[in-house]
């Protein structure tokens, strides 16, 4: 992917108030919150 | 530069709708990635029951193929390049998600090897790139983006830099270019050198991860040689990320002190800026498995759905390429990012083989 896209592909990330960043580590502590309370139970691989 | 998949301009709408929009992409994405998935087991199987010697082809590999031929041979279209563009997205929550595999004892063993080694490229890396600009005569500032790139994270740390240096879009295109091309370019050489120097596991994915310039790059390359190789991979990679803000904080300094770039009045608000954030996602989780927080049923499934967005993402690294766009963006950078490159890859594979040596990594 080009520049313009990168930098395209951080303001659509942007435009939801929190970094990429911010927003992988929230989604991923959410999973393994639900990981732990047994919500999301044998994911297969 | 031209787009190779122009994302399209997103009007001011609500969340709902944008996330509404990245659907297509995403379902993209897993497609490629499940037949990727889907060509590993069935091939393995073919070949069992038909008694055939049929190489074992990793899902990664499947996954990047695919994702090129179709970026390079048909026109992607517009509905689906929101999505494709979460690939980043997919990269970081794997990295935090793949913390649950790892002790912190281990984390801290290996991160402070990796961060002794990381300390010697960095080095090597700035000194050799910008010294080989000067040789070509680049411009001092793609010269610079070129260092950062090649010495760091590639991609996100040239546009983190770009805006910290004042840099041109054009020096910045170039820059980003070259890396991607020779991102590509590692992912099907380094597993083939590793195999052929009889490299073990950790070391290879320690070499990939100090060499391989892109996080999703260097995530595929050690995944592409073994699951042990692509997690020692990752966490190289990651001690690398972190030392983001520190190098484009000196470079900024370096261009501010020659009147071309803004001065920089608070370092520590800018570090923490540049800063990757999934570093400390990464490390909280580790640290909640080694508190023994998840049972080995629990982290088998953290381990998995580290998988699954890794799958994504290899998706997504095959899908960005596009070398009919990166021959456009002329071939002096291109040289001496390859030169470059060559030179930081003989040089950290020794660092890793004498680390290797004392440390039986």
């Amino acid at each position: 992917m080009s520049e313009g896209n990168e930098k395209k592909s951080s303001a659509i990330w942007t435009r939801f108030r929190i970094s990429l960043d911010t927003w992988a580590v929230a989604i991923a502590l959410a999973a393994a919150l639900l990981v732990r309370a047994g919500v999301l139970k044998h994911i297969p691989w | 530069m031209a787009d190779s998949i122009a994302l399209p301009r997103l009007r001011p709408i609500s969340p709902q709708l944008h996330l509404f929009k990245l659907l297509p992409g995403i379902a993209l994405l897993a497609a490629i990635g499940y037949a990727g998935k889907l060509l590993e087991q069935n091939l393995s199987r073919y070949g069992k029951a038909h008694h055939l010697v049929i190489p074992n082809i990793e899902y990664v590999l499947w996954a990047i193929v695919i994702g090129l031929a179709i970026s390079n041979t048909v026109k992607i279209p517009d509905v689906f390049l929101p999505g494709i563009a979460t690939y980043e997205f997919w990269l970081k929550a794997g990295i935090v998600l793949l913390g649950a595999r790892f002790v912190l004892g281990d984390v801290v063993k290996l991160g402070s090897i990796s961060l002794v080694l990381v300390a010697l490229e960095l080095a090597l890396a700035i000194a050799l790139m910008t010294w080989l600009g000067r040789l070509f005569k680049l411009r001092p500032k793609l010269s610079s983006l070129l260092a950062i790139g090649s010495s760091i994270c590639g991609v996100s740390a040239i546009i983190a830099a770009k805006g910290a240096i004042d840099a041109d879009d054009e020096d910045a295109s170039f820059a980003i270019a070259a890396i991607l091309a020779l991102g590509a370019i590692a992912l099907f050489t380094f597993p083939l050198i590793g195999h052929w120097l009889g490299m073990n596991d950790h070391a290879y994915g320690m070499w990939a991860g100090l060499a391989v310039d892109n996080t999703a790059e260097a995530t595929a390359a050690g995944a592409l040689y073994s699951d042990a190789a692509g997690k020692i991979a990752v966490l190289a990679k990651t001690t690398r990320n972190a030392m983001i803000g520190f190098v484009v904080l000196g470079y900024a300094l370096h261009w501010a002190s020659a009147g071309q770039a803004k001065t920089i009045s608070n370092k520590a608000s800018f570090l923490w800026q540049k800063f990757p954030k999934f570093v400390l996602g990464f490390l909280l989780i580790s640290l909640l498995a080694t508190a023994h927080l998840f049972d080995k049923e629990q982290l088998t499934s953290l381990a998995n759905l580290s998988r699954w967005a890794f799958l994504l993402t290899f998706a997504g690294v095959g899908l960005r390429t596009n070398f009919r766009e990166m021959t456009k963006q002329g071939i002096r950078p291109f040289i001496v990012g390859a030169l470059g490159e060559v030179a930081i890859a003989s040089l950290t594979l020794v660092l890793v083989l004498g680390a290797n040596r004392v440390f039986h990594l």
